[in-house]
């Protein structure tokens, strides 16, 4: 049992990070519920599958878990969670180095922007690849689809990303220059 | 317009293709300027979303890992079917949010139907509430052709409310600089010198996968690695001076192939000194993998162009 809760110990320490950083993306920059989301998947990979799942297998079957628990997520109303954002938006204290945290919020927004605009698959299928390195037959496997889907949807999100990036850069030009 | 190899470099930027067929996108990204910009864009997209950081506090983290450990069966806090934030948070709780949330709300258009300059450029500079929303509902997310439209539209509407009025934030804008094409597109500032390391170390590199890949070993014997041993061990210091380098200087390109580059390097020079097949072999993988002898190939021509 020790050693077991030693693997899982090892497991959570390895992957929670990650697991948090994915569903932050996929769940458009919202932090605390990412966490969540995350605590939920390995709460249930504890109560139901550990011990049975193989060890290799424990990390697919977490982003499987917490891609699902996201859906569910968007599914739900969102109304609590945007008044909950802005109430902790307005209420949260001004930065220590103002220039420096807006410039990194900027960048991070700019990322989550991008992101929110790609559909929920392409969005996840990219999140793998570029975040967790799963090749393409795992990530069918994580979000069971084929590899062919993958292929697909990998690089219609980096050509939709590519085409808004371009026509910001186009339209932020054009302000610019008014 | 795009080049209908397009795919292909997203395949091969992810180590998906055969040997036989990434050296053939290889050949053709030699003389495709279109492939060429849309490898440096998606490598871009990866560098972004690989430097992107959660916000989510990591000091609680063992106290977390505690309780899922303690959870045990007992009912958990994050147990599925949870209620919304207001009725976990009980009667009393709830209450009082929406009193600071009603307060709050009326705060913000009180001060916005004063036309407030700072609460304006503050609340635009946020993260907009409505697109948190997005999800896999067609209806709740913007439709991908209107999303740039809409940005431009945002942007250009805070603008000069941000140039008239004394923003607190010494930045004004939350949009890139004109030119910009994802954020770390710029323009790199590096020395001449240190290109000119970095293509010769690129070159060096190439050279040691290169015969890395072709050591054969007859089964049941030791592989004969001495000279790639040694040679990676000369290169991971190296490796890793220009990659601090790149990342000072914001060339991303060569920044994420020294990233990509350096655990392989430290692999095969963290090799024993009698290897069995497997040690070569799992090597051997990662590189076929992550197609970093096309992508070296390719780069330091690219680099070696730039400097001519």
């Amino acid at each position: 049992m020790a050693s077991q809760d030693d693997e899982f110990t090892k497991l959570f320490q390895d992957f929670y990070p990650g697991l948090c950083r994915f569903l932050e993306c996929l769940l458009g920059g919202r932090a605390e519920l990412a966490q969540d989301l995350a605590q939920e998947s390995f709460l249930q990979l504890h109560r139901t599958a550990w011990g049975t799942l193989p060890v290799g297998e424990a990390r697919f079957w977490l982003y499987r878990v917490a891609r699902n628990l996201a859906i569910n997520e968007f599914r739900k109303s969102n109304t609590r969670y945007r008044l909950f954002d802005r109430v902790v938006e307005v209420m949260s204290p001004t930065a220590r180095n103002p220039e420096q945290e807006y410039e990194t919020q900027e960048r991070k927004e700019l990322v989550l922007q991008m992101l929110r605009s790609l559909p929920e698959d392409q969005r996840v299928a990219l999140l793998l690849r570029e975040q967790q390195q799963l090749s393409y037959r795992e990530i069918g496997a994580v979000l069971n689809i084929s590899e062919s889907k993958v292929k697909v949807d990998i690089f219609r999100a980096r050509t939709a990303l590519r085409e808004r990036w371009t026509q910001r850069a186009k339209t932020v030009g054009a302000t610019a220059k008014l | 317009m795009m080049c209908e190899c397009a795919e292909k470099i997203s395949l091969l930027v992810d180590g998906e293709l055969s040997a036989n067929e990434a050296k053939e996108v290889e050949r053709h990204l030699l003389s495709c300027a279109e492939c060429q910009q849309a490898r440096a864009h998606f490598l871009n997209v990866r560098s972004e979303l690989s430097a992107f950081r959660s916000t989510a506090p990591q000091v609680a983290l063992r106290n977390e890992l505690a309780k899922i450990l303690a959870a045990g069966s007992l009912q958990s806090p994050f147990a599925p079917g949870r209620k919304s934030f207001a009725w976990r948070l009980g009667p009393v709780a709830a209450f009082a949010t929406l009193i600071i949330a009603s307060a709050v709300i009326a705060l913000i258009f009180v001060r916005s139907s004063n036309k407030q300059p700072a609460v304006v450029s503050q609340v635009a500079a946020k993260p907009s509430p409505q697109p948190v929303a997005t999800g896999p509902e067609p209806n709740a997310s913007p439709a991908p052709e209107e999303s740039p439209k809409k940005d431009g539209q945002k942007d250009q509407s805070r603008e000069p409310k941000n140039a008239t009025s004394p923003s607190r934030r010494p930045t004004p804008l939350p949009t890139p600089r004109p030119g910009e094409q994802f954020a770390l597109n710029s323009e790199p500032v590096r020395s001449a010198d240190a290109q000119t390391m970095t293509v010769t170390h690129f070159e060096k590199s190439e050279i040691l996968l290169r015969s890395f890949r072709n050591v054969r070993i007859e089964s049941g014997s030791v592989a004969e690695v001495k000279y790639e041993k040694k040679r990676a061990q000369q290169l991971v210091y190296q490796n890793m001076i220009l990659r601090r380098e790149a990342d000072a200087s914001g060339d991303i390109q060569s920044s994420t192939l020294l990233e990509s580059l350096e655990p392989i390097l430290l692999d095969i020079a963290n090799l024993p000194e009698k290897p069995t097949e497997s040690d070569v072999q799992v090597i051997k993988d990662r590189v076929e993998r992550k197609n970093i002898v096309p992508l070296l190939q390719v780069n330091s021509a690219a680099l070696a162009r730039a400097l001519d």
